[in-house]
């Protein structure tokens, strides 16, 4: 069982794992046991771009590098250890740009189709949003309808993945220091697509061999993923689905229940779990359920789409993405239906031990061995009831290895931009003021924050959340998306009650004053967007400097594992953010390139990576930062507002 | 919004009509719990509170901490 315990800290993830024991059933943990981590890729020193390779050119072990050994250290093609090093990373970037712009994408298709009138089962939910684009793009308001508008801004935002000059319309969003730094660097994107196109062609073999420039395409398509397709993912997924408020919901395995019909949804695009949310209340559904003995439709979240269905409709999530397997190892799922991204291959064998199907629902992500029932946005309703059907005729076939662990933890979400901005001022003056004040005076020391997915390589969840208590002890408040997200909220973080139990007296007392948590659950992964438009509406806002470098904040993906994860980091970095990752590095084959990202960034961006895999480590890591920012701008003391009296009114005018 | 009055004593006055606390009844429970976006009903409220809310970025007054009128 000690053995067990380390894999993580979750006592609903240790139970599962020793059912999946018991089921003899193969799972992640047992093949991060077994499948060590090539330690030559993981320091980004292994080149495959041409079949004159594979080429390793790793460090040398045990020993320091003379200049000879570092001529040595080269591809077949001459490739140095840096242009593999940086190679390797930029492709990286691409591939976790091209996963949340192709999700953006398929958004703006619905987004369009909706506007249109094709697809009936969804509508405009948030007309203040669409009314917000439409100004941002100066799209022409007037008396036109929605939908009139709606066209328009679909037809102008597709228009962002392919357009091959210019740059990208929401980088006016960010602070004007910033754009003109992006501008003078030339890393401003042009369109989404482009910029991963060249990032691939760059990349390739003998292109361009030097690795500053080959990071400037990196941050070039980075800054296209946070401020192009994922902002565009989550501001019209807001229109459509409405954009989150505060709501209530619980966490953990123990929200599938025994006696009702339980459907996952998993992956990334919300069109089709909105659908679901709300067809497993369908009258029909439900007496269908009856039908096979259960007492209804259970829909629970698993990943980013849990977080989308969360932040919307207080969708219960069942888990992380280390917790995907073990939903099915309860026994208890009928159904586990996926979409696009972090989907494991091995849910199928899984699956397997116990009754649960799984069935892919997108066309460009196929399983062998799982049910494929094509997920339609013209033909929603039908999809989603058909989908829900096979769930429940698979009621019956439960086996008998069925246990449920207890643990459900509350929380509360939904923090999105606009809601912060609306609970920090109210209706009638919404505003960043009082954060900033706040930050000013001292009770709030800064911002973090802490992202990202949870990695087999490191005990789940401990990482993160030993981060995050860290962070809040010491007064920062912190900003969360994705699975990260969900490691606190297990842990019972999320809720206004956590200020006082785990924050510093000032973070308290700010959290406690306005009704919030210490830690805020802003969305999926995606919606790290959002943490850059609340970073500028701090600058915007005053007294915090100019620019988002200015600011007293940092950023964290303490058991990152994806290449979104790389990409989000490095438009956090090219926005002027410090940011920590954990885990490990996958530039330490090249001391040059790993250099020049974490010391030498600062003075490009003003913002630069650092990797510490110690959670508390990397939390001071943050602090020093966040310290050295208050100090430059003069507010290392805190002070409070002094009142004055007369005579000190007198002594200063005489002064 | 249906403003309250309530009446109360004032000194040398008698009895004068003030207006109360005013908002919503009950409790939202649910979904609805945390909405608050659709309490902004017409196009114009919500144009305005673009303006006014988010004048960071629509505001035509207001420039922050940029301090500049020329976009960069
Ligand atoms: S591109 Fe160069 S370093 Fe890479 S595999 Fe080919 S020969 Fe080796």
């Amino acid at each position: 069982m000690a053995e067990v315990v380390k894999k993580s800290i979750d006592q609903a993830t240790i139970e599962m794992i020793a059912k999946a024991k018991t089921d003899e059933c193969n799972i992640v943990f047992d093949r991060a046991e077994t499948t060590k981590a090539c330690p030559i890729g993981a320091e980004g020193s292994c080149c495959s771009m041409c079949a004159m390779g594979p080429c390793r050119v790793p460090l040398p072990r045990g020993k320091e590098e003379t200049p000879e050994d570092k001529k040595k250290r080269r591809g077949v093609c001459g490739a140095t250890a840096e242009t593999i090093a940086a190679r390797n990373f930029v492709r990286k970037i691409a591939a976790g740009t091209a996963a949340h712009s192709d999700h953006g994408r398929r958004v703006v298709s619905a987004f369009l189709d909706l506007a249109k009138g094709k697809t009936p089962g969804y509508q405009i939910k948030d007309e203040q949003k669409l009314l917000q684009l439409a100004l941002d793009m100066g799209i022409k308001i007037g008396d036109r309808s929605n939908e009139e508008i709606a066209i328009e801004l679909g037809e102008t935002l597709i228009r962002e993945f392919g357009k091959q000059e210019g740059e990208l319309a929401f980088l006016k969003r960010a602070p004007l220091k910033r754009q003109e730094l992006w501008r003078k660097l030339g890393v401003a994107p042009r369109g989404i697509d482009r910029e991963v196109v060249e990032a691939m062609h760059r990349t390739h073999m003998g292109v361009d061999q030097d690795y500053q420039s080959l990071l400037l395409q990196g941050s070039r398509t980075a800054l296209a993923d946070g401020w192009g397709g994922s902002m565009i993912a989550t501001d019209l997924q807001d229109i459509m689905f409405g954009t989150p408020s505060p709501v209530a919901s619980q966490i953990n395995l123990g929200v599938l229940k025994e006696d009702e019909v339980n459907v996952i949804i998993h992956g990334h695009e919300p069109q089709l779990a909105e659908m679901l949310a709300v067809m497993s209340r369908d009258p029909e559904i439900v007496a269908y359920a009856k039908s096979k003995g259960a007492k209804g439709v259970n829909l629970a979240g698993m990943c980013c789409t849990a977080n989308e269905v969360l932040m919307r409709h207080g969708i219960p999530i069942a888990g992380n993405f280390l917790q995907q397997e073990l939903s099915i190892v309860t026994g208890a799922l009928e159904a586990m239906v996926v979409d696009v991204q972090c989907i494991m291959q091995s849910l199928v064998s899984v699956a397997q031990c116990y009754h649960t199907k799984i069935i892919t629902t997108d066309p460009r992500a196929k399983m062998e061995g799982a049910m494929h029932i094509e997920f339609d946005d013209h033909h929603a309703a039908e999809g989603a009831k058909a989908i829900l059907r096979v769930a429940i005729d698979n009621f019956p076939n439960r086996k008998k290895n069925v246990y449920i662990p207890p643990q459900k933890t509350d929380l509360i979400a939904g923090f999105s931009h606009e809601t912060i901005n609306y609970l920090l001022g109210g209706l009638f003056r919404a505003s960043y003021r009082p954060l900033n004040d706040n930050i000013i005076n001292g009770r709030i020391r800064g911002v973090a924050g802490v992202v990202g997915c949870s990695n087999a390589r490191v005990t789940h969840d401990e990482v993160q959340l030993t981060m995050v208590k860290e962070l809040i002890k010491n007064d920062v408040l912190v900003l969360q998306t994705g699975c990260a997200a969900m490691a606190s909220a297990k842990a019972g973080l999320m809720v206004p009650e956590a200020a006082s139990q785990y924050a510093g007296e000032g973070l308290a007392s700010v959290c406690e004053a306005v009704g919030i948590p210490p830690v805020l659950h802003m969305g999926a992964c995606i919606d790290n967007s959002r943490i850059l438009i609340a970073a500028t509406a701090m600058v915007k806002d005053g007294g915090l400097g100019d620019d988002i470098s200015d600011l007293p904040v940092a950023g964290a993906a303490p058991e990152w594992m994806s290449e979104k994860a790389i990409a989000i980091g490095q438009y956090f970095v090219a926005s002027g953010v410090f940011t920590v990752f954990g885990v490990t590095w996958p530039t330490m084959g090249s001391k040059e390139v790993t250099n020049y990202m974490f010391k030498d960034f600062e003075k490009i961006y003003g913002g630069m990576w650092a990797f510490e895999p110690d959670p508390i480590k990397a939390a001071q890591l943050m602090i020093a930062h966040i310290d050295k920012k208050r100090k430059a701008l003069g507010i290392d003391k805190s002070r409070e507002r002094v009142l004055y009296d007369m005579t000190m009114r007198r002594q200063l005018e005489g002064a | 919004m249906q403003y309250k009055t309530e009446k109360k004593a004032a000194p040398g006055r008698g009895e004068v009509e003030v207006l109360s606390a005013t908002y919503e009844e009950g409790k939202p429970e649910g979904e609805d719990a945390g909405r608050w976006r659709q309490k902004l009903q017409s196009r114009e409220d919500k144009l305005k509170y673009l303006q006014t809310a988010e004048r960071y970025w629509y505001g035509k007054e207001w420039f922050g901490s940029e301090k500049r009128k020329t976009p960069a």
